[in-house]
């Protein structure tokens, strides 16, 4: 252990540039995690993860960790390179980041229309095969001109959305579905719920946890959506 | 998750292709440049559904190209934090496994693996419960929630989790074999 640190005296820590390094695989996500729960929950996870790293004699960056109420990791997640090395994670070493990893994942809220345009429109899997397949036989077409090329991304989205292609009739299933609108279910939380075809409502609560805030609301039409998404369920 | 959404660009077009199929031209280009690509705030551009409108040229001085301002719809693919996939397993070792969902990759960790499953080495290195009952080995379907994104020029990829309810194996190609 080093110096620096030792006694886990969070007044020395206080306002210093500590710089530890770790190859663990998935530690600018972790940061990321610890960011998306609560205040509490944060410095509960933030500081278990540099003492343990330090004991394993491994590598995390840090950019600050600030004692008291809140730690805060400052990495920019998506800088690329720096937080994310799959080079060199050895399984020795890994164990000790079991117990970063149990930061208890707050449930992460859907917040598409946040990041998107407006006038963005969510489409299910089912909905984007009609598209994307409507593309194809028009390449069909044009495939005689050698400049049209699709990329690989094409094939593979494609590929990917025909496996979330769960029904027989895509637009009795949006009808169905736009009928949760009413109760404030949101046009991402529709979309998942189309594209995992879940069986019964708690498969729908477990997976899409934002829905629980309003549950008294929502649980009854939610029952109904989904013994009517049944009707249209194609049969594999 | 996919999306459908209307985008702009500027695109520069060479004089030697205007003419009557100037469009086409200038559509082409789109269609190349675009398809394909990935950027942080938009995803994958899967493909172009149809172009808008062509904004008028304007010539830029001393090179002679004229860049025209291009409406365009397209459907992208993005994977959001909390959102549930299936993906395809691509790769599996002892630090975890591998996924594909469409162009996306996923990297699931050992530690967001279920406890009970355990990783066997072999010609098919794989994770197996201690009873044998589930196994994810490549090409296994497996329904996973993504925890956290990373984007770079060009590809997004994705850090995932099976250690949750409802999450796991959908479909292994082992169990048949």
């Amino acid at each position: 252990m080093k110096g620096s640190l030792k006694g886990g005296d969070d007044a020395s820590v206080k306002g210093r540039h500590i710089k530890i390094d770790s190859d663990s695989d998935s530690e600018g996500f972790l940061e990321e995690k610890s960011r998306t729960s609560s205040k509490g929950s944060s410095v509960k996870g933030g500081g278990k993860i540099p003492s343990d790293s330090l004991k394993s004699g491994k590598k995390v960056s840090l950019d600050s960790l600030k004692s008291g109420g809140k730690a805060s990791f400052n990495t920019p997640i998506g800088s690329g390179g720096k937080d994310y090395k799959t080079g060199k994670a050895g399984g020795k070493g890994s164990l000790p980041h079991a117990q970063a990893v149990k930061v208890p994942i707050v449930e992460v809220d859907l917040k598409l229309e946040l990041d998107l345009p407006k006038d963005a429109k969510v489409l299910m899997d089912c909905e984007a095969t009609e598209i994307l397949e409507g593309i194809q036989d028009h390449l069909l077409v044009l495939s005689r001109d050698p400049e049209i090329k699709m990329p690989e991304s094409f094939n593979k989205a494609l590929q990917h959305s025909k496996y979330g292609s769960h029904y027989t009739d895509v637009q009795s299933v949006r009808q169905v579905l736009d009928t949760l609108k009413v109760n404030g279910v949101t046009d991402g939380e529709i979309c998942m719920i189309g594209n995992i075809l879940p069986e019964s409502v708690d498969e729908v609560y477990a997976l899409v946890p934002s829905l629980k805030d309003n549950r008294d609301n929502n649980e009854g039409p939610i029952k109904d959506v989904l013994s009517n998404l049944a009707k249209y369920r194609n049969p594999k | 998750m996919f999306f459908h959404i209307s985008m702009e660009k500027n695109m520069q077009l060479h004089p030697r292709h205007f003419g009557p199929h100037l469009r086409d031209k200038l559509v082409a280009k789109l269609m190349k440049d675009v398809e394909g690509t990935c950027s942080g705030r938009h995803g994958f551009v899967v493909a172009i559904t149809g172009v808008d409108d062509i904004g008028k040229g304007l010539i830029r001085e001393g090179t002679g190209f004229v860049t025209f301002p291009v409406r365009y719809q397209c459907v992208v693919f993005r994977p959001f934090k909390g959102e549930i996939l299936e993906a395809v397993v691509t790769m599996v070792n002892k630090m975890g496994f591998f996924a594909e969902a469409g162009p996306v990759q996923i990297f699931v960790s050992n530690h967001l693996i279920p406890d009970d499953m355990e990783f066997q080495t072999g010609d098919v290195p794989n994770y197996t419960t201690s009873d044998r009952s589930v196994r994810i080995q490549k090409d296994s379907e497996v329904r996973l929630k993504i925890i956290g994104t990373r984007v770079d020029a060009t590809e997004i990829f994705c850090i995932g989790t099976i250690k949750d309810d409802f999450l796991g194996v959908i479909n292994d190609p082992g169990a048949a074999a």
